[in-house]
């Protein structure tokens, strides 16, 4: 039966009606007086107040200024709240956040895909598909940031945005047509899996990818001008545009960026499995799941291992552009930044570790391989130690008198490159014989040299291990330039190592015994470490983004086009990682509302299907 | 109670975040602001040049963040400790003046022994100190083991003057002086 509305609702919206009408009839009035020179009643009668008369004349007066008032380009306008540069930053860095994820995610389903075509394994399809899935949405999340920073720096930075329009005005185009061909790839990759031929398909997939590719590296080209301009003169006109195209930290960010595009897009999956993982009904859905985050993760940790490398040959070129730039970084205003960034990256590797430990639960034969693990974690946490110590801390007076200085007599030592350098190294080192261990759990070599191979293998890692440190150790007592070539024989030793391992071990395991692998048998608390992994990958990605636009300080354009506007100051660390984490949480928000479209689609289909 | 697992992870992520920004306010925070003009009246003393050279020399400069004052060991770039007594010898036929003038202007003509070229030109961007700016610099440097002899007018070869224009030293040309630095 149709219920009537309560008499005191009939009555709330009799009062709302009628102070409606007395608010419109007020601003009527208020509006005609303001507008009375205007008005013909107003402009046919004589005021008879000195007040309106004033009125009058102060409204001519104003509209004789507007008249005359020349056209003048404004240099910054403000953002409101939270100013300009905080509101700049924030949507940058999301959309930088969504672009890795849009970016990283085609490379591993295109090979994901391309694995299950050559193997015949059709759960890789379904994987790949899984993983391609996340884009649509993530694609126009992409998009409609990238729009909103562009207005952004146009209405709020219109100088400077001119400027870089003068300078990269020929890349634009190229830049809307690779848009243009990316959302066309990316569609009909997505919306035509298992419509089209395996061929074609897969053509889209590799094509997809180097139009992102390429999206990706003309955008490289814009900012890392800002941070080391090249191909205009003193004053900033432009004299080569492909010159400010390849300016020194272009490449080494285009490589730096690609191999941290597929080590967070891997992540992000392997978050989004977990969330799968742990909302699963069935042994059959946590078994996909698992599955899905093993193979996330370890794209994640095929990306980590290489990261610190691209970032040495960064840091470099950053120190060829500008040996001040170099140091402001490492040993000035952003030194501590990187304790930061160490403390970051350091559980960057115990989550990847803990996570492999924990893998090896569900493989039988593992269990071989367990008393392995506590000395591995004695030298992550050794490590971890040794890259989170700072050269120098804030001290007192007392203090500084009491170390006898204004480092530590014994810790100060680990704060310099020489120990830093040999703890990521031997912790790069560590993670790889965690995955290692967690490869060798299921399977047994068989082939007449095992036992020859498996102490070969050993003796590459000692080798390396004793080359890093030797190197580390010898640091302390040379030169500054002598020094920094020692990073050269550190990585490579641990590059080579890792190579020859990874050959021997594919020889070795040919034939291999092998185990059964109890996919979703695997501790809960492994979903939430990769939970952690997407987090943190995400932090450090707002973290070093900051300081790769922190490092021009007062400067738009570095030693080009200065900023004078209110935000030229650099400011704290703190108010840093305030915004960082802000931007954090939005982006996890966004990355939610993702999730939960993409567990959307297919349901109507599976619903009918059951 | 089962708590939902979107709540949870949620919470994991706030939980994480809120860490690593509590690591952020842990370490020192500095706001470092952009330099600001200095204004430079003609009558300066050659004292009120030193205290206002060594002004710019750790602000504006920024010259203290690659040189050192009086500290030893595997440094990445010239210590300063005594360089005006230092700066007399470096190289025949130049003065103290022309050794800081030219370190300044073009300082990676020369580099000392031991160290790497990278110094940046100081009167242009990044740094572009105003001529009378890297006077009072020198003024400084001069003040570093030694006595300072500029003045607001002193002439050098990359202001208008020649070499040993200052220093009251008679100086090869330039064309045959071997380069300077540090």
């Amino acid at each position: 039966m149709k219920q009537k509305p309560p008499v005191w609702l009939i009555g709330a919206a009799g009062v709302a009606l009628v102070l409606f009408l007395w608010g419109a009839v007020q601003l009527a009035i208020v509006g005609d007086r303001k507008l009375a020179f205007r008005s013909p009643m107003a402009t046919t009668a004589e005021p008879s107040m000195p007040h309106d008369q004033a009125l009058v004349d102060q409204a001519e007066a104003r509209h004789q200024e507007e008249q005359n008032r020349p056209y003048e380009e404004a240099e910054y306008r403000k953002f409101p709240v939270v100013g300009s540069r905080v509101a700049v930053w924030v949507v940058a860095q999301l959309h930088l956040l969504f672009a890795a994820f849009v970016l990283a995610v085609p490379i591993f389903a295109f090979i994901i895909e391309l694995i299950g075509a050559v193997t015949g394994d059709k759960r890789y399809d379904a994987l790949a598909y899984e993983f391609v899935k996340l884009l649509s949405a993530s694609f126009s999340f992409t998009a409609a940031l990238g729009a909103g920073l562009t207005f952004l720096l146009i209405a709020l930075y219109p100088k400077f945005t001119n400027y870089l329009m003068s300078v990269f005005s020929p890349t634009f185009l190229p830049y809307v047509l690779l848009f243009f061909a990316e959302a066309g790839f990316l569609y009909t990759y997505s919306y035509g899996w298992g419509k089209l031929p395996r061929w074609l398909h897969l053509s889209l997939g590799f094509m997809l990818n180097v139009v992102g590719t390429g999206i990706m590296f003309i955008a490289n080209a814009w900012l890392t001008f800002m941070s080391t301009p090249a191909g205009v003169n003193e004053k900033g006109a432009l004299i080569s545009t492909w010159e400010a195209v390849h300016n020194y930290t272009w490449m080494p960010i285009n490589v730096h960026r690609m191999i941290a595009n597929v080590a967070y897009g891997g992540s992000i999956a392997a978050a989004y499995a977990a969330y799968q993982f742990l909302k699963a009904k069935t042994d059959e859905e946590r078994a996909h799941y698992d599955w899905m985050g093993y193979i996330g993760n370890f794209v994640a940790i095929a990306g980590l291992l290489p990261l610190p490398f691209a970032g040495y040959w960064l840091a470099k070129e950053i120190y060829a552009f500008s040996q001040t730039m170099g140091l402001t970084m490492m040993g000035g205003a952003f030194s501590w930044l990187f304790i930061i960034q160490a403390v970051l990256i350091g559980n960057l590797f115990l989550f990847a570790n803990w996570y492999l430990w924990l893998g090896m639960g569900r493989i039988s034969g593992a269990e071989r391989f367990r008393p392995a693990i506590k000395y591995l974690l004695i030298v992550i946490t050794l490590c971890f130690g040794v890259w989170a110590t700072p050269r120098s801390i804030m001290s007192t007076v007392e203090e500084v008198q009491a170390m006898g200085g204004g480092t530590h007599p014994i810790l100060g030592y680990l704060g310099v490159m020489s120990a830093k350098n040999t703890a990521v190294n031997i912790l790069i080192l560590t993670t790889y014989i965690s995955f290692l261990l967690y490869r060798r759990s299921g399977r047994r070599p068989v082939v007449s040299w095992a036992r020859q191979g498996n102490m070969a293998q050993f003796a590459i890692f000692a080798l390396a291990a004793a080359t890093v440190i030797f190197f580390g150790i010898y640091g302390y007592f040379v030169d500054a330039s002598t020094r920094i070539g020692f990073s050269v024989p550190q990585v490579g030793s641990v590059l080579g190592a890792m190579i020859l391992v990874t050959i021997l071990d594919i020889f070795l395991l040919r034939g291999a015994e092998t185990t059964e692998t109890r996919w979703g048998k695997i501790h809960p608390l492994s979903q939430y470490l990769l939970i952690m992994l997407a987090v943190t990958f995400t932090w450090t990605m707002g973290l070093m983004g900051y300081v790769r636009s922190g490092l021009r300080q007062h400067w738009h354009v570095y030693g080009v086009l200065r900023d004078t506007s209110v935000d030229a100051f650099t400011p704290t660390l703190g108010f840093a990682t305030k915004v960082v984490s802000v931007t954090v949480l939005i982006f996890f928000l966004l990355i939610g509302f993702i999730f939960f479209l993409a567990s959307l689609s297919g349901k109507k289909h599976d619903e009918e299907a059951s | 109670m089962k708590i939902p697992v979107t709540l949870q992870l949620a919470a994991l992520a706030v939980a994480m975040t809120s860490f690593y920004m509590m690591v952020g306010q842990a370490v020192p925070q500095k706001e470092v602001q952009p330099p600001e003009v200095i204004d430079l009246p003609e009558d300066l003393t050659t004292d009120q040049m030193v205290a206002i050279g060594k002004t710019i020399f750790e602000g504006k400069g920024i010259c203290v963040t690659c040189h050192t004052i009086g500290k030893s060991g595997a440094l990445r770039f010239p210590d300063l400790a005594g360089v005006a007594e230092r700066a007399k010898t470096r190289i025949p036929g130049y003065t103290a003046l022309d050794y800081f003038a030219e370190t300044l202007y073009e300082p990676n003509k020369y580099v000392v022994a031991g160290f790497n070229p990278g110094m940046p030109t100081i009167n242009k961007p990044p740094v572009g100190l105003t001529d009378q700016e890297i006077l009072a610099v020198i003024a400084y440097l001069e003040s570093l083991g030694g006595t300072p002899t500029v003045t607001m007018d002193t002439k050098h070869a990359y202001n208008g003057g020649t070499l040993g224009g200052g220093g009251g030293v008679d100086a090869a040309p330039a064309a045959e002086a071997p380069a300077v630095g540090d």
